[in-house]
């Protein structure tokens, strides 16, 4: 009964890490570009989703992201630092800057906590202007294209760290710290006096996630080879962060990577037929599922579908 | 301060919990007023008062919810006021809430490991946090229900959680809110017999609780509050009949002379 249950999954994921690997073989530089932008989302809304976990909304991941992208692109500006190395500085640097910032605010609850972090992302943006001969200002950075402009190359790249994102997560939902994110979500006073210090944990589960959206920052600086603050620091970003988990099915694996799939597909197709439709789109996704299936794609998978697939069968 | 219990063998006794002169106000209103009163290792206390006496907020403050605005709470000789929860409970204070708040969406079993996990010194593995856990629901009656989601159960059973998560953190002292209110003759007899078994271990219990038969039954002292203010304290069969307790209780006997207490 274990092994066949093993087998369920374990061979879907093989075929499906298998399809991944050798995507770039089999499709044209247009959707190659378009499963780097959807990983490189993947990777964002994964790392939201981390904090998530504690019950913390954060609306303002894009300061972090634009920390990394901004990170790596000024280090091989100024310094020649290859990108690879320079994306590892970012990811560090955005984890430095979760730190300060986690024990500053997530002290505070709730919607405290997300004001604040959208007041810390636009803030960056102003620092930024106000400050071109560090950071280039409005007229903003550029880099040569990574890897020489090999997709294919970034594409693993970026695969990998989606991978060690999925991996990270997996080893967060079976240690000690599910049992802390969970309580403290769930109720952080009850967390406390049964001996969790909800800050600590907090703050560790803040900087796990700035580790890799900073990380995506520092990939896409290169990626796209230009950067300017008004789009790295964008609010949109941060608001894509949360819709794609809130979709898909928030505190799970697979559901920030579900949602991500289906908004891109719905982003990339409305971008086509009617400018800034993806911006309405994730104003109606987010109502829809808030108010409808709050456990998002994956709650309706195992709370609907699922039953009605199983009972057929059956009886 | 009030008559401490001098007991044939009061020296082999050790405080365990000390609280000095403690006052804790919210706004203009005081909910504890220069309370003091002291547990031994191994005793049985019970605090009582009518509705609003400031019991439950002195379960805060001893175990960190609240920070009190005077005064001092010594636990094993070493104070404790003014220390987050987290940290009291790793000296080894465990306690319950009287509105039952399990982790809904964790299973029973999730529940008491999560107290297993971090409220333990030094820390256990996960390992042996479940089978801790598992062993411990069953000892307070929730072995069969190890898998089931907490807003299924009736409330007596949420109270076992509550419990079982207080137990898991191996607590030196064990507050109990209002544990047996609410349950039938039988289930409280059994509860009873389950405190009476953690004292057989060494624990020393604190608890809060309306019902009489109970705080007569296994109280080694009982305390008395009355709008914030300890009023009584001693045996329970000496502190029904003190004249302060029934007033408190029952209201002033109207004798003539103006007095309008009703």
């Amino acid at each position: 009964m274990g092994s066949s249950i093993r087998w369920k999954t374990t061979l879907p994921l093989a075929i499906l890490c298998a399809c991944l690997l050798l995507f770039p073989k089999l499709v044209g530089s247009y959707f190659l570009h378009m499963a780097v932008s959807a990983i490189l989302a993947m990777i964002l809304a994964s790392s939201w989703d981390i904090l998530a976990r504690t019950g913390q909304v954060s609306v303002g991941q894009a300061g972090l992201f634009g920390i990394g992208a901004y990170s790596s692109a000024l280090l091989y500006q100024k310094y020649a630092l290859p990108p690879v190395l320079g994306m590892l500085a970012s990811a560090l640097i955005a984890t430095v800057v979760s730190i300060f910032l986690g024990y500053l605010t997530l002290r505070l609850r709730g919607i405290y906590f997300s004001i604040t972090t959208i007041a810390f992302a636009e803030a960056l943006t102003v620092i930024w202007l106000m400050t071109p001969d560090v950071t280039g200002g409005a007229m903003g950075v550029s880099t040569p294209p990574l890897f020489g402009g090999d997709r294919e190359k970034a594409y693993y790249l970026i695969l990998a760290i989606l991978a060690a994102v999925v991996a990270v997560v997996r080893l967060i939902e079976q240690s000690r710290l599910n049992f802390a994110f969970t309580a403290i979500r769930e109720n952080e006073d009850v967390a406390n006096v049964l001996g969790i210090n909800p800050t600590k944990y907090k703050v560790l589960a803040f900087m796990i996630s700035a580790f890799f959206t900073g990380f995506a920052g520092g990939f896409y600086s290169h990626y796209n080879t230009y950067i300017i603050p008004y789009e790295v620091f964008n609010l949109g970003i941060s608001i894509a962060c949360l819709v794609m988990p809130i979709f898909g099915g928030l505190y799970t694996i697979a559901g920030p990577i579900i949602g991500t799939v289906l908004i891109k597909a719905i982003e990339e197709y409305l971008r086509v037929t009617f400018s800034y439709g993806h911006q309405i789109a994730y104003g109606l996704i987010l109502v829809l599922v808030v108010l409808f299936m709050p456990e998002g794609l994956l709650g309706l998978w195992r709370g609907k579908i699922l039953p009605l697939l199983r009972s057929r069968p059956g009886r | 301060m009030s008559g401490s219990p001098q007991g044939k063998d009061a020296s082999a006794k050790m405080t365990l919990l000390q609280v000095d002169r403690l006052t804790k106000h919210f706004g203009g209103l005081a909910a504890v007023q220069d309370v003091s009163f002291h547990v031994d290792t191994r005793e049985i206390v019970s605090l009582i008062g009518p509705n609003g006496a400031g019991k439950t907020t002195i379960f805060n403050l001893i175990s960190g919810v609240y920070r009190p605005n005077s005064g001092d709470i010594r636990f094993g000789g070493e104070s404790i006021a003014g220390l987050r929860p987290f940290g009291i409970c790793r000296k080894g204070v465990g306690r319950t809430f009287q509105i039952m708040q399990p982790f809904p969406k964790m299973t029973v079993l999730e529940n008491v490991v999560t107290s297993a996990l971090f409220g333990r010194v030094p820390k256990i593995s996960m390992k042996e946090a479940a089978d801790e856990a598992a062993d411990l629901c069953r000892m307070v009656g929730l072995g069969d229900k190890l898998g089931e989601s907490p807003k299924n159960l009736t409330i007596p059973d949420q109270k076992r959680i509550e419990i079982a998560r207080a137990l898991a953190v191996h607590p030196k002292l064990l507050l109990l809110d209002e544990v047996m209110s609410g349950l039938t003759p039988t289930e409280t007899g059994e509860a009873i017999k389950l405190v009476l078994k953690l004292r057989e271990f060494g624990t020393t219990i604190l608890l809060i609780e309306h019902v009489m038969k109970v705080v007569m039954g296994i109280s080694d002292r009982v305390i008395v509050l009355h709008h914030g203010e300890k009023i009584s304290e001693g045996p329970p069969s000496r502190v029904v009949d003190d004249p302060k307790v029934i007033e408190a209780y029952l209201g002033k006997q109207a004798d003539g002379e103006g007095d309008t207490t009703c």
